[in-house]
């Protein structure tokens, strides 16, 4: 990752002598006392926690009789008060990978004490209801306590609940329209990961995001939506990556993801206009802007972003190998296909070429 | 400044604490007062034995009166897709068990000597001829039983009756009381 990559760099610096050894290791020191970087023993409390926690909830699950009834609602809600009570002495003496760790288990605690009462009563067709409180009540205490382990708890939450609503698949317009309040999980997720700095959890609010576009697809169907998602998700692109756009900085603060997710959207948009599409003019249009946008996205981004220089590689070989099967119209058809593709590319290359030799002398001049 | 660092946490933590404890004892309570104040119902029913992942083992109940007949539907149809819910009156018959005398998709009044029960939500898409039977849950299909306990259920399914008692409250939340085989009371509900 990072960490390994800036040390090779910076030793390859200093053994030019561009770097002085002693400023090297200052840098590396900083970085490594930052609060989120990775560090195995905190990463293993929290696993240990989620450990623990799971046991909490399959012994409820278990519904073991040698403990009475009374004696199990009580002793979880007591977890619970004891957990986050631990909790917030821990962040107040500063232990707080240890707090971090007791805040996961105690929601945990939460999600099986609800389960518990499910289970006394009987109550049955309310896994959605359920996970509903138990992802509310996680966010809260994400806020509250502004922890980062949590909010990746919150993430997961929104799947689950994403998940059984799938599964429950009674959705429609107009019905039961649960479904729909899915975009509302992802941007309190993302509030949270931005309010407490849970790098990770991102990915969990983005991929929903476009998982639930991809059910949205699916659900209603039809050209038009494919369309709206792929020229949805290349505005969004082009915002988060264009240096001209207003969201540039934003964007760049937040890392990867949102130009990368959004390059997806308007690549999962395409992929299914691929099914939409019939008659020869429109098949040459989809496999031309494919082509397009896999390469837009190479030069506008690949750059600075790794992800999404890969996912334009990917979209570029399967588009071809796409086309090259399928063949536009007969074989000699596709060819020649191919060949004003190539030689279109090949007059971009050397425009893209020159103008980065022009970009790239020009601080160089500043500098003389 | 140190003062401050005990205390935001604290608060926090006792504010969560708090709120949980009181949304689990709201569930609780609503469901405790129904079986202490509700009214009494007994249905005839069959199980199967299947599991959900966070509450364990459970015995799926359906029950007779699920399965409404539309000639007892009173009121009409609704004539545009809903998610509607039942109203379902249900009365005595002379072998002691209860059966749906009325269904309608409006609230149905109070009569002497029945009680109505609310299904749960259900999506109605209107068709040229109504359906001959609506099918319906109230909420109390399944039943948690202890790990691997429920054998004895799903075996008596085959041979006896299987009767559940269930008291039903004043808005039609039905909650199950008892569980008996051939009368005999297997599983008795406590409050709490």
């Amino acid at each position: 990752m990072y960490r390994g990559r800036i040390e090779k760099d910076f030793r390859h610096w200093v053994s030019m002598g561009m770097l002085d050894a002693r400023a090297a290791d200052a840098m590396l020191a900083e970085y490594d006392a930052r609060p989120s970087v990775f560090s195995a023993g905190r990463v293993l409390l929290i696993l240990a926690a989620v450990l623990l926690g799971s046991a909490i909830l399959l012994l409820v699950a278990a519904n073991w009789e040698a403990i009475p009834r009374l004696a199990r609602i009580v002793g979880i809600v007591a977890l619970i008060w004891t957990f986050y009570l631990s909790a917030a002495l821990c962040f107040a003496r500063g232990f707080s990978a240890i707090g971090a760790a007791l805040l996961v288990l105690a929601t945990m605690c939460f999600g099986g004490a609800i389960a518990l009462v499910g289970q006394m009563y009987h109550l049955s067709g309310d896994a959605a209801d359920a996970l509903l409180a138990w992802f509310a009540a996680a966010c809260l205490v994400a806020f509250l306590f502004r922890s980062a382990a949590v909010t990746v708890l919150c993430g997961l939450l929104a799947w689950a609940l994403f998940g059984q609503l799938i599964f429950d698949n009674d959705a429609y317009f107009g019905g039961n329209g649960s479904l729909y309040f899915i975009p509302a999980l992802v941007v309190i997720v993302i509030a949270l990961v931005r309010y407490t700095q849970a790098g990770v959890a991102r990915h969990l609010a983005y991929l929903l995001a476009l998982a639930w576009l991809g059910w949205l697809q699916l659900e209603i169907s039809g050209g038009w939506l494919a369309f709206a998602l792929f020229a949805l998700g290349l505005v969004a692109f082009l915002l988060a990556s264009l240096t001209a756009s207003p969201l540039h900085r934003l964007a760049r603060e937040t890392g990867a993801a949102p130009a990368f997710y959004s390059f997806a959207l308007a690549v999962m948009g395409l992929a299914v206009l691929h099914g939409e599409v019939n008659g020869l003019a429109q098949e040459i249009a989809i496999g031309a802007t494919t082509l397009a946008v896999a390469l837009g996205g190479i030069v506008l981004a690949g750059r600075v972003n790794g992800a999404v220089r890969f996912l334009g590689y990917a979209v570029f070989s399967v588009e071809t190998l796409y086309l090259a099967s399928e063949t536009l119209g007969s074989i000699l058809g596709t060819s020649g296909f191919f060949l004003i593709s190539g030689l279109v590319v090949g007059l971009i290359a050397w425009l893209v070429i020159r103008l980065e030799k022009r970009l790239s002398a020009k601080p160089a001049l500043k500098e003389a | 400044m140190s003062n401050n660092r005990l205390i935001r946490p604290l608060f926090a933590a006792l504010l969560v604490a708090l709120l949980q404890t009181v949304f689990l004892g709201y569930m609780i309570e609503s469901r405790a007062s129904i079986l202490r104040n509700g009214s009494e119902v007994v249905l005839k029913s069959v199980p199967v034995d299947p599991r959900d992942l966070l509450r364990g083992d459970y015995v799926i109940l359906s029950y007779d009166v699920s399965s409404i007949p539309s000639s007892k539907v009173s009121g009409g149809f609704p004539a545009d897709p809903v998610t509607a819910q039942l109203s379902v009156r249900l009365e005595k018959q002379p072998d002691g068990f209860w059966a749906v005398s009325e269904a309608a998709f409006d609230p149905l009044p109070p009569k002497q000597g029945s009680v109505v029960m609310l299904s749960a939500p259900f999506n109605f898409y209107p068709s040229t001829d109504p359906p001959a039977f609506l099918n319906v849950d109230y909420g109390i299909e399944r039943y948690y039983v202890p790990e691997g306990q429920g054998k004895p259920l799903e075996e008596a399914r085959d041979s006896h009756t299987l009767s559940v008692t269930v008291r039903v409250d004043d808005r039609g939340t039905a909650q199950i009381r008892e569980i008996a085989i051939e009368g005999n009371p297997l599983y008795q509900e406590p409050l709490y």
